[in-house]
């Protein structure tokens, strides 16, 4: 594989927290096309290396790389090529949807008025363009979030819990979206989710992660060769891993 | 540059859009029209002169100097900073192709456009007022001078929200960076009064430095010598502020 084809390139990514907890000398390499679920138990580091991935703090050691761009010396030059949703999908509370997404179109030159509006009836939010956030729901917040991450055509879109507060049909929207993003426009998806029947039906490839280390990596179609779900295949990494941990005398 | 000029544009939008300006510019103007009253009033209750159309504007300048304008530039500070800080939402900034010296610049820049606007709003409504109300001197010469004694104010303002933004950078809460920078400002006034040998060093001591820009004869070595303080000062205050904005994990 050439590096051109490398979308994401994560080399010895490491962040501590006073408390013990955060990353541990995370390596992984995600192809251009790919969509990559992050899976792990809550505290596992999954928004930390999100975070890391895309600038919002500073590891203590090891490098992140967005298309052979290293997020840390070439910022600009990275995010140029991502969008992202992080934790929570924030928006300015006194700005309508629609001021909120012409915020962001500022920073690219290749979004237009006419783009503001795709991406707000792609996320369904188009008769609500004109109303604030302040008013809005939590999935309605988070369709917002999530226009705002699509908003520049990204190559590479690194999502946090994307379907949190969205209700059914706002989930089956979302999973059709980023399948249809993934092939017909070749972005590259990194997400991270605890509903892991989406991440079954929409990831290509999966990595598990557990008190910071990165467990496993495999792709969906070996994972359900050997597993009959994915589920099973994330409690049986978990648990292999929580029996190792235990094992070793403190 | 680009990325500069759109951070620097919605930070503008982002400041005119909110409430807290909006009110921060009808105070000032209530303050002109309470003045002009206070004017009226002693003219005709005591039959005193008051002021000319020519002192009422360096009267309005005299009081908000040291009082309103210090104060307001303190609550767009910490709306720009801290307010963003608080409410996560400085990470819809952070992750857009721009760096963070470069949002940090446009902060500032905002910040100084809106002590820019505030000053000349004042200047235009107490020469409006000093015309309609007062004995008539007003000469383009004189006016001429009072522009500039405004103008020249508007740079120990913008020292001072340098002080405030290293302050909303080192104490997370809005709440008590607010109070903290109140106390200081009155600290630092009373340390001018009580300690008049040092006053030439204190920040606060350079909100009177558009007195000097009044003279009949520029006292250019004054000017000056008060600017070079003031020029160390403030890159002392931006580096010290942009590095702890910088380093911080959002």
């Amino acid at each position: 594989m050439t590096s051109s084809y490398r979308a994401i390139e994560i080399k010895n990514l490491t962040k501590l927290y006073a408390n013990g907890r955060g990353i541990n000398d995370l390596n992984l390499e995600i192809s251009q096309g790919e969509v990559f679920g992050f899976l792990g138990p809550n505290g596992a580091g999954k928004t930390t290396a999100m975070k890391a991935m895309t600038g919002l703090i500073r590891p203590d050691r090891g490098e992140v790389k967005i298309f052979g761009h290293s997020i840390i010396d070439q910022y600009e030059l990275a995010m140029s090529q991502v969008g992202c949703l992080i934790e929570t999908a924030e928006s300015y509370p006194f700005l309508s949807a629609w001021d909120n997404l012409k915020l962001h179109a500022r920073y690219y030159p290749n979004v237009d008025a006419k783009r503001i509006e795709e991406v707000l009836g792609l996320t369904g939010l188009l008769k609500y363009k004109d109303e604030k956030p302040r008013r809005f729901s939590l999935g309605m917040k988070q369709r917002l979030g999530l226009a705002a991450a699509i908003l520049s055509r990204p190559k590479v879109l690194i999502l946090d819990e994307p379907l949190n507060g969205l209700d059914v049909e706002g989930m089956i929207e979302m999973r059709n979206l980023i399948k249809y993003l993934a092939e017909n426009e070749h972005t590259t998806f990194f997400i991270s989710s605890h509903l892991i029947h989406d991440v079954e039906l929409t990831c290509t490839r999966v990595g598990v992660i557990y008190n910071g280390t990165l467990l496993s990596v495999d792709t969906m179609e070996n994972i359900l060769q050997n597993f009959a779900t994915l589920e099973n295949y994330f409690v049986s990494e978990v648990e292999r891993n929580g029996r190792t941990s235990s094992s070793i005398p403190q | 540059m680009a990325a500069l000029q759109a951070a620097f544009l919605n930070e503008i939008e982002k400041l005119f859009k909110k409430r807290k300006v909006s009110v921060a510019l009808i105070i000032s103007f209530l303050v002109i029209i309470a003045g002009q009253l206070v004017i009226l009033g002693v003219r005709s209750g005591f039959g005193l002169r008051g002021v000319s159309s020519q002192e009422f504007p360096i009267l309005v300048l005299s009081i908000v100097a040291n009082s309103i304008l210090p104060l307001f530039t303190a609550l767009v500070t910490f709306d720009c900073f801290s307010s963003e800080f608080n409410h996560n939402i400085i990470r819809i900034t952070l992750t857009r192709p721009v760096s963070r010296l470069k949002i940090f610049a446009a902060k500032v820049a905002a910040i100084y456009s809106f002590i820019i606007t505030n000053l000349l709003l004042l200047l235009l409504l107490s020469t409006l007022a000093g015309f309609l109300f007062n004995v008539n001197s007003l000469t383009l010469a004189s006016w001429s001078k009072i522009l500039l004694a405004y103008l020249a104010s508007s740079f120990p303002l913008l020292i001072l929200s340098l002080l405030l933004v290293l302050l909303a950078n080192i104490i997370k809460n809005s709440i008590t960076v607010f109070f903290v920078s109140v106390i200081l400002f009155l600290v630092l006034k009373a340390a001018g009064v009580f300690f008049s040998q040092y006053s030439g060093l204190l920040l606060t001591t350079y909100l009177d430095w558009y007195k000097l820009w009044l003279a009949n004869f520029l006292p250019w070595d004054k000017i000056l010598r008060q600017f070079c303080l003031m020029i160390g000062y403030g890159i002392m205050l931006f580096t010290a502020g942009f590095y702890l904005f910088d380093k911080k994990d959002y």
